[in-house]
């Protein structure tokens, strides 16, 4: 591929430009020296029209493109290069003046004819850049804050000076004052419409402004010295290089457009402050909005809040107290004022109508502020915000000036406005805490669910003289009851049903203990008696003093076909009949485990004895079945429960506990969600 | 829902529950037997016409406190409690633990007989 070599228009143009100015110079010598000695040099003057136009078109190229490149470009920066080109070529003025009527007064060196050409044709040059960079300068300040329609503008104006530059080429003779005249006026009407962006001067500082206005005027005396002093300068009639539309106007819309500035620059200053402190109260404003970071705390913000308050109206002393949870009050920030004498002026403001009541309480107030005169002292006006955060007052903000009725509404309307914004902030910023704790808060309760889950058997151990079927469903995450079974040899089995008082977490726990306990007691072989017993006084070491546990224990043994049972304090097991046709509930007296933490809890135990026949069934289940509540607050009960059974019990174990699952929850309605956990377990005999 | 009112006279102290006990509000029962223990109550009734339901939250909220009513020497009574209600006592066994009467009368005829 061919590669470009990198062009540096830089340089080029400063080259093209240095090349085409001694081309012109060398023209008009040789003009010169026809003229001085009557010769017919044969060159026409347009050359150096056509040179002249070059040499601007160059010099344009140079600087739009070195002004572009520069990254400063602030306004006070380019107000300076503007008045520096025109300190120097003004510099040059002197120098030449200097030297000319000073030093080779009255030698002939004065008179000669090129000398005075070269030292025009240095003006010239000096005035020509300072005219086109100047321009180009005065295009960013037009251009700031651009609407299409301004750039519009501004194109057409480049485009009227390039016209402006043939202008010459056109006319000669005598229309061309004439037509000079005409074109003058128009770019100077140009320049007016032009002269009204403005919107960079409001952005400077006062001591941008005051420099600015020095620039200007730099610029101004020297645009207008150098338009006088060119014209003198002229060695010969014949060469006038200032005498053409395009420099007049660059001369015009120089001068128009520094002086709107300079006048605007003036009538502004008065008025600059305000604008700076508008400036810095939406500085503040943007500030206290952005939330704040995770890792970051609300004092920042305050911080904030605090100096934001007190630049916003010129506040002479200033503090903030904090309400901590006990009645107590915390000072986060003071400014200007001394712990005594804070606190004897807040002592005084509590025997104050009204501050005395606005600051009694803790409680919000539907005031939001606060405001009126102050006779402590120095201080003679005061005003006090409350903070108010989640519908919570966290504290108190007070302002103090020195100066009677100190506060003006403008000035309450932004501080409100700040409290307001901080306010929000620091709400945002507790209401994120919470949330990421509440996220890690489910997510443990997940794990915990999981852990649960696990807890509950996956398989019932059985033989083939019964079936046998589980379920469980807990309300919250996480539930209390709990089933489980367990096979000694092929024809015994320990089956134990249970639930813990409460509900989710904590019963959680507890199901966890009395599933250890199972395991460990299942082990020695008890009577349900005495499995009983022994689970209550091992219990009784763990549960806390308001828990307990219901549960029911059973020994099946299908050799004998028996069922030995015991309650303690659960729900009573349902029994189908098959011989009698219906079921019936066992009752024998109990007692919840760790309701009687002593020896004496046996005394309470009944053992049940039960010899089955094939398709009896045995319900086990937990009373979230009995107390689930329907729609209007009726509880599905014992009732449904014997009825539901006795419908289905020519059904599979597997059916019979569908079935039941069903109709507790058509009973309960599709949308509710039931608020205690449920569980069952069926055992169906078969022959 | 549950309306906790104690009321107190020379005989004794009297807790009306209306409503609901349940897991939510258990502590507000516990704060209620634990104020009229402070009181130095000998006598502590319950009046149970107007309690719907009580779970087993609410329950355990009774059974801890017999081991201090034993202790220090206070009669306990739950009176006025409907059938199923009741039953719920029942079936913990706690009605073994607590004595249940039907109506004020009978448990004032209680607390004279101690």
């Amino acid at each position: 591929m061919f590669k470009f070599p990198n062009i540096h228009i830089g340089k080029i143009t400063i080259i093209l430009a240095i090349f085409s100015w001694i081309c012109l110079l060398l023209v008009d010598s040789l003009r010169i020296f026809g003229e001085v000695n009557q010769l017919d040099v044969g060159i026409s003057p347009q050359l150096t029209n056509i040179l002249e136009i070059i040499f601007f078109i160059i010099v344009y190229v140079f600087f739009n493109d070195n002004i572009n490149k520069k990254q400063n470009n602030r306004f006070l920066n380019l107000i300076w290069r503007a008045a520096s080109t025109g300190l120097v070529a003004s510099a040059f003025f002197v120098a030449s003046y200097l030297f000319r009527e000073v030093l080779m007064a009255d030698t002939k060196l004065a008179e000669d004819e090129q000398l005075k050409n070269l030292s025009y044709h240095i003006s010239f040059a000096l005035t020509s850049i300072f005219l086109i960079s100047t321009s180009l300068l005065w295009k960013n300040l037009i251009l700031y804050q651009r609407t299409k329609n301004v750039v519009q503008q501004w194109q057409a104006f480049e485009i009227i000076l390039l016209m402006s530059m043939f202008f010459v080429l056109f006319i000669e003779g005598g229309e061309t004052r004439f037509g000079l005249v005409a074109g003058i006026l128009f770019i100077v009407i140009y320049s007016i419409i032009l002269s009204v962006n403005l919107k960079w001067i409001p952005y400077l500082t006062i001591r941008e402004k005051w420099k600015s206005l020095l620039f200007l005027f730099i610029i101004i005396f020297s645009a207008v010295g150098l338009f006088f002093q060119l014209a003198d300068l002229q060695p010969t009639q014949d060469i006038n290089l200032v005498s053409n539309l395009f420099l007049m106007g660059l001369f015009a819309f120089v001068i128009i457009y520094s002086l709107s500035s300079f006048l605007v620059t003036l009538f502004n200053l008065p008025t600059s402050s305000v604008f700076e402190q508008k400036l810095v109260e939406a500085i503040s404003f943007q500030k206290l909005s952005q939330s704040i970071k995770p890792g970051e705390d609300e004092e920042r913000v305050l911080d904030i809040l605090m100096d934001s308050c007190m630049s916003a109206a010129y506040v002479d002393a200033a503090w903030m107290e904090l309400h901590l949870p006990d009645d107590e009050i915390k000072v986060a920030h003071q400014r200007f004022i001394s712990d005594e004498e804070r606190g004897n002026l807040r002592k005084t403001l509590l025997n104050t109508d009204p501050f005395g009541d606005f600051l009694n309480t803790n409680s919000p107030s539907n005031i939001e502020y606060i405001y009126g005169k102050l006779n402590y002292e120095a201080f003679a006006s005061i005003v006090i915000f409350q903070l108010k955060v989640h519908k919570k007052r966290i504290g108190n903000i007070f302002l103090i000036k020195e100066v009677k009725e100190g506060f003006n509404k403008e000035m309450i309307d932004i501080i409100s406005t700040f409290v307001g914004q901080a306010c929000i902030s620091v709400e945002n910023y507790r209401l994120l805490n919470e949330a990421l704790r509440n996220e890690r808060y489910k997510e443990e309760l997940e794990i915990a669910k999981k852990v649960q889950q696990s807890l509950l058997p996956s398989h019932l151990h059985h033989n083939d003289c019964f079936e046998i079927h589980g379920f469980s469903a807990a309300a919250d995450e996480v539930g209390g009851d709990y089933y489980e079974t367990y096979a000694y040899n092929n024809h015994q089995f320990a089956m134990i049903i249970g639930d813990v008082s409460g509900k989710g977490t904590s019963a959680a726990f507890n199901m966890s203990q009395m599933k250890g306990v199972f395991h460990s007691l299942v082990q020695i072989n008890l009577s349900p008696k005495e499995f009983l017993v022994k689970a209550n006084k091992a219990l009784s070491n763990c549960l806390e003093k308001k828990s307990f546990i219901t549960t029911t224990y059973y020994i099946l043994d299908t050799k004998a076909k028996t069922i030995q049972f015991a309650r303690a304090g659960h729900c009573p097991t349902l029994y189908f009949n098959q011989k009698k046709g219906g079921a019936e509930f066992l009752k024998i007296t109990g007692m919840g485990l760790g309701m009687v933490r002593n020896d004496q809890y046996e005394e309470f135990l009944e053992e049940g004895y039960i010899r089955y026949e094939p398709g009896d069934i045995l319900l086990m289940y937990t009373d979230g079945i009995i107390e689930a509540k329907n729609e209007i607050g009726e509880e599905f009960g014992y009732e449904r429960l014997k009825s539901t059974l006795d419908g289905c019990s020519r059904n599979s174990a597997e059916n019979i506990k569908e079935e039941i699952i069903d109709t507790v929850y058509s009973f309960v309605g599709k949308d509710t969600l039931p608020d205690d956990d449920y569980s069952l377990m069926v055992v169906k005999f078969k022959g | 829902m549950l309306e906790i009112t104690q009321t107190k006279d020379e005989a004794c102290t009297i807790i009306t529950l209306k409503g609901e006990v349940d897991a939510s509000n258990s502590v507000e029962l516990d704060a209620a037997i634990q104020e009229a223990v402070k009181s130095g109550s000998k006598n502590i009734l319950v009046e149970g016409n107007a309690l719907e339901y009580i779970s087993s939250a609410g329950l355990g909220v009774f059974m801890s406190y017999l081991e201090d009513f034993q202790e220090s020497n206070i009669s306990f009574i739950i009176f006025g409690l409907s059938e199923k209600v009741g039953n719920v006592f029942h079936i913990l066994g706690l009605d073994q633990l607590i004595t249940l009467v039907g109506n004020k009368e009978e448990a004032l005829a209680r607390i004279y007989e101690a």
